[in-house]
């Protein structure tokens, strides 16, 4: 076995996190392009910013005759503003600015803690370096980002050098509704499932194929079902010795209620009508 | 029990914790009050466990993901960012600093590097005017003498805010720059200080050949002592960053790299705070018709100053740490 390649640890964009109370739960890392958009938002923020101040600075100073002294306070804001923006909004906001607020995006430690004070101005000090390349003037210019693609293009938490250096991610805070179990309760369902053996045991796997498939058959046409339910239908309706022209999908459906919903016909939550005629609608299709 | 039945009990509980996230993440963590922060916690240890258990329920897929998420999204409000630890930032700017600054190498070279090519750019621009041409060029040579060419006659309140506002803007945004440019392998460090170095030095060296120079000098005394060394301090901040990429010290780069911060972060800090008060004394001693003589104490106070902090508070720093 020693010989053979091991498997990746991380394939895709989700990394396992171990929290105080022991549990292992799943993030997303946010690569370039889910940045981009927030990034774009704190911009505009902070060019509203900028010229709202100067703006009010303008009035304020220039009607009491000090307009230099407004100029020099707005420089010390733009100064502030410019460097400090995303770092001070990332410490106070934990782990956030406005635009990572808005597209659900969140700085952690790459152990999953949060971050502090200093490591959000570090990861916010150095994007000068990764805004490299700068078309224009370093005032007023368009940063490409070319050091932080690169160095996000390297490693598997899409950090960019300032995240390297400060030790942070981005992670994308899902907010997924919890959906409840697929209702199926259409009579020949419920009479099949309590014609399956007492003692049935789905094992594991078995129970995400099943809750899997239900989940998604909706969203599958008739013929397609009964094709994909064909391959794990056949040797289990031999198995239980129920005959072998059984609709593919209604034994399938038979499992996941038996497994999933209840073992006896009293417990059975009632479904909507239209469940019920799609589930026959479906069945004279197969036929 | 079934599936189904444990789903239903468990829905209540689950989104309970959705809903008191929702609060927290508004910033409304008043509103749930101390016995609400006591349910938050009970709320997502249970959830905890149940995602732990997700297995052995036998939970479906997409459950097990809307668990992960809710987990997530409550622990992220649970354990919150660390904010400035005024106290430990003292401690770290009176003891540790110094003690960095004095016994960094990176901050050395930076000194070396920068002092030497200043003073050579400086007598090569005194001795050559082409040298000059080729560094600042003739606009620039033009601007610098016409600007020195009458004395210092001071100038308003007004005007001094306005340009201590922008040394602050600009002089530390550049050495902000420095320090971030350090992380490319001290190279992009390295250059920003060397074409500093040689600027600053061929100015020096081209004014001390006109007559401006006494104008110059008198303009220059008063904030140099800051500036230059906030500018040194922070490329030096910005080398060890870079080095400790290339000279990992037997650890791997990445750790190598975060101990660095860990040093270089509080160096740059005192750097930011050197441009600012070297940019009140530009923007406001600097131009105004104070005589030479305060400009000069205030020059050599600073220098006090920073050799105080530097070698005094390094050296006592060291000793402490000893014990």
């Amino acid at each position: 076995m020693s010989g053979m390649p091991q498997p990746p640890r991380q394939l895709d964009s989700r990394i396992e996190i171990v929290t105080p109370e022991n549990i292992a739960f799943h993030y997303v890392v946010a690569g370039p392009f889910r940045r981009l958009p927030a990034y774009i938002i704190d911009c505009l923020i902070c060019t509203t910013v900028l010229v709202g101040s100067l703006i009010g600075i303008s009035f304020a100073f220039g009607s009491a005759g000090m307009f230099a002294i407004g100029f020099g306070i707005w420089l010390l804001i733009a100064f502030a503003v410019s460097w400090f923006y995303f770092g001070l909004f990332e410490t106070f906001w934990n782990g956030q600015t406005p635009g990572k607020r808005m597209m659900g995006l969140r700085v952690l430690s790459v152990t999953g803690q949060p971050i502090n004070a200093m490591q959000a101005i570090l990861r916010n000090i150095l994007r000068a370096v990764d805004a490299m390349p700068v078309l224009g003037s370093v005032a007023i210019g368009i940063p490409l980002y070319m050091v932080a693609l690169l160095a996000a293009a390297a490693n598997s938490r899409y950090q960019r050098l300032g995240d390297l250096a400060a030790g942070t991610m981005v992670v994308v805070e899902r907010r997924s509704k919890l959906r409840g179990l697929s209702q199926l309760s259409h009579p020949d369902v419920v009479r099949l499932a309590l014609d399956l053996p007492r003692s049935l045991a789905v094992n594991r796997g078995m129970a995400q194929a099943l809750s899997l498939y239900v989940a998604r058959r909706d969203r599958i046409a008739p013929a397609r079902r009964y094709e994909i339910a064909r391959t794990l239908s056949e040797p289990l309706a031999e198995r239980f010795g129920l005959p072998r022209d059984i609709n593919p999908d209604l034994m399938l459906c038979a499992l996941y209620y038996r497994t999933f919903i209840a073992d006896t016909a009293g417990s059975a939550v009632l479904s909507p009508e239209s469940e019920a005629a799609e589930m026959a609608a479906a069945e004279v299709s197969v036929r | 029990m079934k599936v189904a039945q444990l789903l239903e009990r468990r829905k209540v509980r689950w989104s309970e914790l959705e809903a008191m996230c929702r609060e927290l993440e508004n910033g409304h963590s008043r509103r749930l009050g101390a016995v609400g922060v006591l349910r938050f916690a009970s709320a997502y240890r249970s959830a905890c466990a149940d995602l732990a258990l997700a297995d052995a329920y036998q939970l479906p897929p997409h459950t097990v993901q809307y668990l992960h998420d809710l987990v997530g999204r409550a622990h992220n409000q649970l354990y919150r960012s660390r904010l400035f630890q005024w106290q430990t930032w003292a401690h770290e700017m009176f003891r540790r600093v110094p003690t960095m600054i004095l016994f960094d190498r990176a901050a050395w070279l930076a000194f070396v590097i920068f002092w030497g090519i200043f003073f050579a750019s400086m007598a090569l621009a005194y001795s050559s005017r082409e040298f000059s041409l080729e560094v600042i060029g003739e606009e620039a040579m033009e601007t610098y003498q016409r600007n020195f060419s009458q004395p210092i006659a001071g100038r308003s309140f007004e005007d001094s805010s306005m340009m201590g506002g922008f040394y602050v803007y600009n002089n530390a945004s550049i050495g902000l720059q420095c320090f971030a440019a350090g992380l490319l392998l001290g190279v992009g460090g390295l250059f920003i200080t060397v074409s500093n170095a040689l600027q600053l030095g061929a100015v020096f060296g081209f004014i001390f050949t006109t007559p401006s120079r006494g104008n110059f000098i008198e303009f220059v005394t008063a904030h140099g002592p800051f500036e230059l060394t906030a500018i040194v301090l922070s490329a030096g901040a910005g080398m060890r960053l870079g080095f400790a990429i290339v000279d990992t010290n037997g650890l791997s780069r990445m750790a190598s790299l975060r101990k660095a911060v860990d040093r270089a972060m509080p160096t740059a800090a005192a750097a930011v705070v050197l441009f600012f008060l070297a940019a009140v004394i530009e923007g406001f001693l600097s131009p105004s018709d104070a005589p030479y003589a305060v400009k000069a104490g205030v020059a050599m106070l600073s220098t006090a100053m920073l050799v105080f902090y530097i070698v005094v508070l390094g050296l006592r720093g060291r000793i402490v740490d000893a014990d």
